[in-house]
């Protein structure tokens, strides 16, 4: 296995896409090593710039991507795609259709597209999309975008991790502009109007931008709202134009990223403690007994969880603080 | 903490567009708890080959009912040899004749499933050739 | 007051019906039930209460009269003439009476031109009913990319004006445009297929006026389906209204075009769906017709139908046919105004039928009786008891000589031996069939409702409804196939080692030659060479340029350009190129 991570990151440094590919699994499998090999893709990142695309299903999200990706090369930049889509609860199993709609990207050598799946595994997707971003950045993209559908709180909490946040909408999605309000308004940078040949784009761009003066309650400066028709490049170029400005200025200040950078920390420690107890757990049965015991109603997870919680201040070896 | 996935690429190559199969065999793999790639109609076997590669899949799926299957297949197996990806198992749906499987086989096709083949076949096949 | 004697003495009976029904589940089906073990009772019966408020005259009518329910004619040309195309061993594969030749074509425009002068020689004059190659059906040219491998292979390939004359060159004299019909099975590109079929009569000195036939010109169905689209569905729709002005107008013995069912239920689509959304994607050719100020009384005289999907469950699709000739009718007459009868039937030339989906590999012979059971649905349909497909059907070969000839036989069986269709409708008035009928109809307009309430068709194109739900269903009878919820014989069903695969002999006749089909690729790109050499090119050019910048005039016919481009040697690819940079391309669907 150590063999392995070694040729596989040595392929990566060099450009290898097969490499680069089968790292992605790896770590996204989170096969023994791969956070030591995180841990030596990291420093040879940092450059990219990470662009998070959210909206309703049927904005057209995928077609604004390649788009934007095919848009990007054409001005000489490489860039990486990461497509997510929800894994179905009940199988485990995904359908990933997003590269069907990326016309140019898939043939053009700049793009590297690679779709993921939620998998609703402990410490969640949004570390994983952060892993897979943090590859492509070391693997030398200059701008990642990372799709999701914004309708989720995992695919919010995704988006939170790019350095630019652009929101989807679509004429004759009322109610889609209303789902927005929850919890992404407050991180979009922008909002693109797309399928802006249709009919009532331009009432979407005003309700969008009412929306927001309400919001900042008349002060501030308030994202920018643009038209594309990405189905034919309309308005492409104008966003790219904006969105390359954008990686300059907005959300790159220190605190953005301290913030982003606790947050990741606490998620893997989350996610490491998580597995701990679990795997603890599992072994002594303390957890499948507990459960046992709320199912026949003599217990309740509040009281289950609170019984558990010594067992766990001594796995950590923790004194109680309260 | 393992989390692995089998990885499935569904694709059909040529202009050929129905696409009842490939589609039914998506949903029935996903449900089958892998990990599907659709990428639709239209494929190039190097956009098949390339797309197999990036999202670095166990399996590919074709799925033709164009006749074209010999030649196309034969490109696709082409490609993934010249890309040094013979190690990812191929298999082949549609309107096969009979007389075909075999020389699909032998250029190196795992699996061919014709008309009348059940999804739990096709999933069967792939979870036994895909080692863990 | 004899009408309200008349009306007590029925809700009596009815009454008496309901008791005595009562009384007979349960002393008889429920005791059998529970006797049995089942959980319910597997057979149903219908009486009288089954429907309640039958009116003959709303619900059925007469042959031939509104809503025709009992068909759309008490008996048609072929009925009038069974007699004698029996006594003159008549085969209508071989189009010998200068109707409709059979459907083919493959290899170069050279190499299908030849196939139809042998078939002449032969005594088959039919006119040409023409497959294209799937990269003439996508919009590219032999030389693209996108082609390798598929040039003339399912079809002939047309990359321009030079080789659509090339396929005509036998169609002369006795033979004359003018004098055969043709089939042209296109839809992304049929505008421009039309454009060379008017351009061809005007370069011959023939008044396009005169032409006959049938293009299918149904590109919703495309994406719902089969798949071979270019542009969204909102400009193809309107590529279709250029071609429905120009042909009205041009070109009026031409059919506009052929509306089908029959590949959205091959690809999965449930009865209802493929009834309603066959239904909704007529609606909005209609409506489109209207808007561009044509009146639906006339154009709608030539639409026509090639068929809706099928299945073996034959009351179901009897009561889909009794159901869509009714649907259809009420539709023109009440949401469209319509009221030319002439204007209200489903033109189709074969009614029920099984479905190519329905036939299995496994014991492959045994479609032979699922197709005849087919036949004796259409039969019983208001058609010629057509028995369809052949029974070698899913072993994609094409199909062999004994296979059509069994074919063939089964029908005229049905047609000579049985009466079967000397009674017009004989499930009218059938408790059963009127209630199935009426349910299945139900189920489709509700259907119906909520794609208008989408936006019609193109909006549930565009938003990827349609596709999805016929996915989904596909996918949901797959599984009942699997869990042994539906029985197929042979395939998840009495599939042990004491059956006994049949076989019998079959010949597939050579129809195309393999050699040119190895070499059409080739050759077609060496025409597109020597075209592109030879043309005006500056010409070609600007009228390339003047069609993108009309395309972008929603309002304007793209027809009169079209023509341009194409007598000017245009190629195919070229004229759709300059389409798709205005339109864009269509949008896969995502699962």
């Amino acid at each position: 296995m150590q063999a392995s991570w070694e040729t596989l990151l040595d392929g990566v440094k060099k450009g290898n896409e097969r490499s680069l590919a089968r790292i992605i699994t790896l770590v996204e499998n989170r096969e023994n090593g791969w956070k030591d090999a995180m841990k030596r893709l990291y420093p040879l990142g940092g450059k990219a710039k990470i662009i998070g695309v959210t909206g309703s299903p049927g904005a057209g999200k995928s077609t604004l991507t390649n788009s934007i990706a095919r848009e990007l090369v054409s001005r000489g930049r490489t860039v990486g795609i990461i497509a997510v889509d929800p894994s179905s609860p009940f199988s485990g199993g995904a359908l990933l259709g997003d590269r069907l709609r990326m016309r140019d990207a898939v043939n053009l050598p700049e793009i590297f597209i690679r779709s993921m799946a939620t998998r609703g595994a402990l410490g969640g997707l949004c570390q994983g999309a952060r892993d897979v971003s943090r590859i492509l950045d070391a693997f030398g993209k200059d701008v990642i975008l990372i799709e999701t559908v914004g309708v989720g709180q995992d695919e919010v909490e995704v988006v939170k991790t790019a350095d630019l946040v652009m929101v989807v909408c679509v004429p004759g999605q009322g109610d889609g502009i209303q789902a927005l309000k929850a919890g992404i308004m407050e991180i979009a940078d922008l909002y693109v109007v797309n399928k802006a040949d249709r009919e009532g784009a331009h009432e979407v761009a005003a309700d969008i931008g009412g929306m927001l003066d309400i919001a900042s309650e008349g002060s501030g400066p308030r994202p920018p709202i643009l038209k594309t028709s990405a189905i034919n490049y309309q308005g492409v170029r104008e966003l790219v134009d904006v969105l390359v400005h954008g990686f300059d200025a907005g959300k790159n200040r220190a605190d953005w990223r301290a913030l982003r950078i606790k947050e990741e920390i606490l998620s893997l420690m989350e996610s490491e403690i998580l597995h701990y107890l679990q795997d603890k757990w599992d072994r002594t049965g303390d957890l499948d007994k507990a459960i046992h015991q709320i199912l026949k109603q003599q217990t309740d997870p509040y009281s289950a969880a609170d019984s558990l919680l010594p067992l766990m201040r001594e796995a950590f070896g923790i004194k109680e603080t309260t | 903490m393992n989390n692995k996935k089998i990885r499935v690429l569904i694709a059909k190559p040529g202009l050929d567009g129905h696409e009842r199969g490939a589609r039914i065999i998506a949903y029935g793999l996903r449900d089958a708890g892998f990990e599907v790639i659709y990428t639709g109609l239209r494929q190039s076997p190097e956009q098949i080959v390339s797309a197999a590669l990036q999202e670095d899949v166990d399996v590919i799926g074709l799925s033709i009912l164009s006749g074209a299957h010999l030649s196309l297949t034969q490109k696709v197996v082409d490609q993934l040899k010249s890309k040094k990806a013979e190690d990812i198992l191929l298999i082949v749906g549609g309107v096969i004749p009979e007389q075909d499987v075999a020389s699909l086989k032998e250029m190196g096709v795992a699996g061919v499933f014709t008309a009348g083949s059940a999804v739990s076949q096709v999933a069967g096949f792939i979870s036994e050739s895909v080692a863990c | 007051m004899k009408d309200d004697q008349n009306k007590c003495d029925c809700r009596e009976k009815r009454e008496q019906i309901a008791r005595e029904e009562k009384s007979w589940r349960e002393n008889l089906v429920n005791k059998r039930v529970s006797r049995y073990n089942l959980e319910k009772s597997p057979t149903c019966f219908y009486t009288p209460n089954a429907i309640k408020d039958f009116d003959f005259l709303e619900k059925v009518g007469f042959p031939g009269q509104y809503p025709f329910t009992a068909g759309n004619a008490p008996f048609d040309f072929a009925k009038a003439n069974e007699k004698l195309a029996a006594q003159a061993n008549y085969r209508p594969d071989w189009g010998g009476s200068r109707g409709v030749g059979k459907y083919g074509g493959f290899g170069a425009a050279a190499d299908y031109r030849d196939y139809l002068k042998r078939m002449h020689s032969m005594g088959r004059f039919g006119g040409p009913n023409m497959a294209f190659d799937l990269v003439t059906q996508c919009g590219y040219d032999s030389d693209s990319p996108m082609a390798e491998g598929e040039v003339g292979r399912v079809g002939v390939a047309v990359d321009s004006f030079r080789d659509f004359c090339v396929i005509y060159e036998p169609y002369t004299g006795d033979l004359e445009i003018d004098k055969v019909p043709s089939n042209f099975t296109i839809n992304a590109p049929c505008a421009i297929i039309i454009a060379m079929y008017a351009e061809l009569a005007r370069s011959r000195g023939v008044d396009p006026a005169a032409l006959r036939g049938t293009p299918q010109n149904d590109i919703l169905k495309e994406f719902i389906a089969r798949g071979t689209y270019i542009y969204p569905a909102g400009p193809s729709l309107r590529l279709f209204r250029d071609t429905l002005q120009f042909m009205r107008k041009h070109m009026p013995l031409l059919n506009v075009n052929s509306i089908g069912g029959y590949h959205i239920r091959e690809a999965g689509a449930t009865r209802t769906q493929d009834l309603a959304f066959s239904l909704a994607n007529a609606a909005a050719y209609i409506q489109e017709g209207i808007k561009a100020g044509l009146d639906p009384n006339d154009f709608l005289t030539k639409f026509t139908f090639n068929a809706f999907g099928g299945s073996m469950e034959i009351y179901k699709e009897i009561a889909f046919h009794r159901a869509s000739r009714r649907m259809y009718a009420r539709m023109l007459k009440e949401d469209f105004g319509v009221t030319n009868p002439k204007a209200m039937t489903i033109r189709q030339p074969i009614t029920a039928h099984i479905g190519c989906s329905s036939t299995t590999l496994q014991r492959t012979l045994n479609n032979w009786p699922r197709a005849v059971v087919g036949g004796v649905a259409a039969g019983m349909t208001g058609s010629l008891p057509g028995v369809f497909p052949p029974w070698d059907e899913p072993l994609g070969l094409g199909h062999s000589q004994e296979a059509v000839q069994m074919q063939l036989d089964a029908t005229r069986i049905l047609m000579h031996e049985t009466g079967l269709t000397d009674v017009c409708d004989p499930w009218a008035g059938s408790y059963f069939m009127e209630s199935l009928t009426d349910e299945l109809e139900a189920e489709a307009l509700a259907e119906m409702d909520k794609i208008r309430g989408m936006g019609g068709a193109v909006a549930a194109i565009e938003s990827g409804y349609m596709p999805k739900a016929v996915a989904k269903s596909a996918y949901e009878k797959q599984k009942r196939i699997e869990s042994q919820e539906d029985l197929v014989v042979g395939v998840n069903c009495y599939t042990s080692d004491l059956e006994l695969e049949v076989t019998i002999n079959r010949e597939v006749e050579a129809t195309y030659d393999p050699a040119l089909m190895a070499t059409c690729e080739e050759r077609q790109k060496a025409s597109l060479r020597e075209l592109k050499r030879t043309r005006d090119g500056r010409t070609a050019a600007s009228l390339l340029s003047s069609l993108r910048t009309h395309a972008k005039d929603e309002n304007r016919n793209l027809m009169p350009d079209i023509c341009d481009c194409v007598k000017n040697d245009c190629t195919l690819q070229e004229i759709c190129d300059a389409l798709r940079e205005v339109f864009g391309e269509a949008q896969p669907v995502k699962l």
